[in-house]
């Protein structure tokens, strides 16, 4: 019996020869049911082009460090199963919206500038003194963050969302989703210092709730209902009289 | 033996900036119907600035009041309450996103709320209708 195989497409881009990024094709064994797109490029750089760029770690789904584009959709490239493509070839290139380094590889600076804006932290008023003890936290306050707190930064959202590819000064669904989690965290007070960020123009009311970031996540973070509810909170602080109350 | 090693000055990298096309919103079926959520505004605008044209008219009594009923006209209004009701459809859904808060420490369901809301659009609706009715009579 002929050997299974799949035809995987990639980006190609070196920026010290290429004025542009362009496709090449490798035709490789499909040996078992449980490869993934980032096993295929690992056989492609272990067999086949050595020169082939990508990012990749942990394999699991954890480190969110594999996303690229995967037949025209964001995905971590560890979580994407071959058989669900084949026969059809799969096509494999950068994530959407950023800057492409080199090959698979995009430019990831602009997504880390806008993490650290929003302060992604515990901010307090008043440090306590360690022996005042811990900060003690119920279930249904865990709860009400948690969502929010599952975020790997694999930028799949950001590739998704065609607000930040239209105008990447957006702050973005990643980034406003992990502010709403120190806000809504009972132990952070520091919702104030991150306002300026969250309400610029840029920030949330950019957002025009494609709701994309929502689904391509590979961690079931909402992102879109986060920026959606810090629209509403944010406006109820400017209404309402004790919106401002700390 | 000590080895001295000079840091190289960093390199300016060169990276590709891919544009985003024109077409984007055809690439997915679901950057496709928020194309058309977003689109069905403009209709409702045009149709809203016609009626307050009418109120502004019927201001002058029942002689300056004369809607158009052209076959044209009748099928743009269709079309703009097409419009009206998946857009209604839409922002009503995503209520249940938006809309958070608690009842005696509890979250209240998303479903709970968006059902909420649809009935409110409900009532509202029989409402509106029976007074506009009542009127009319």
């Amino acid at each position: 019996m002929a050997e299974k195989r799949i035809t995987i497409r990639a980006t190609r881009y070196d920026p010290e020869k290429d004025r542009a990024p362009r496709m090449q094709s490798y035709d490789i064994p499909f040996t078992d049911d449980a490869m993934v797109v980032l096993d295929a490029l690992n056989y492609i750089k272990s067999h086949v082009d050595g020169s082939l760029s990508y990012r990749w770690s942990c394999r699991m789904g954890i480190c969110g460090s594999c996303g690229m584009t995967v037949n025209g959709t964001p995905k971590l490239s560890c979580s994407a199963f071959l058989r669900d493509y084949w026969p059809r070839s799969v096509t494999v290139t950068p994530l959407n919206n950023f800057p492409i380094v080199r090959d698979l590889v995009v430019d990831m600076e602009d997504f880390m500038e806008k993490l650290k804006s929003i302060k992604p932290w515990i901010i307090r008023k008043e440090e306590l003194p360690l022996g005042a003890g811990e900060h003690r936290q119920t279930m249904d306050q865990i709860d009400d963050f948690r969502q929010f707190s599952q975020c790997i930064n694999c930028m799949l959202c950001y590739s998704a969302c065609p607000v930040y590819g239209l105008d990447d000064k957006f702050l973005g669904p990643a980034a406003i989703a992990l502010a709403r989690r120190y806000n809504l965290d009972s132990r952070d007070q520091g919702t104030k210092e991150r306002l300026p960020m969250i309400a610029h123009p840029d920030g949330i009311w950019e957002c025009s709730f494609v709701g994309e970031c929502s689904v391509v996540c590979p961690k079931g973070v909402d992102p879109a209902k986060a920026i959606q509810q810090t629209k509403l909170d944010t406006t109820m602080r400017f209404v309402l009289p004790y919106g401002n109350r700390e | 033996m000590s080895i001295e090693v000079e840091a190289a000055p960093p390199t300016a990298t060169r990276t590709y900036r891919p544009a985003m096309g024109r077409g984007w919103w055809t690439r997915k079926s679901h950057y496709f119907w928020y194309m058309v959520r977003e689109f069905t505004a403009l209709p409702l605008a045009l149709w809203l600035l016609w009626l307050l044209f009418e109120i502004q008219r019927a201001g002058r009594g029942a002689s300056g009041y004369y809607p158009p009923s052209s076959t044209p006209f009748v099928i743009f209004s269709v079309i703009c309450l097409l419009f009206a009701l998946y857009h209604s459809f839409t922002f009503l859904s995503l209520a249940g996103v938006i809309l958070h808060f608690k009842v005696l420490d509890k979250p209240v369901a998303s479903r709970l709320i968006v059902l909420s809301q649809f009935g409110g659009w409900l009532v509202a609706s029989i409402v509106i209708g029976a007074v506009l009715i009542g009127f009319g009579r």
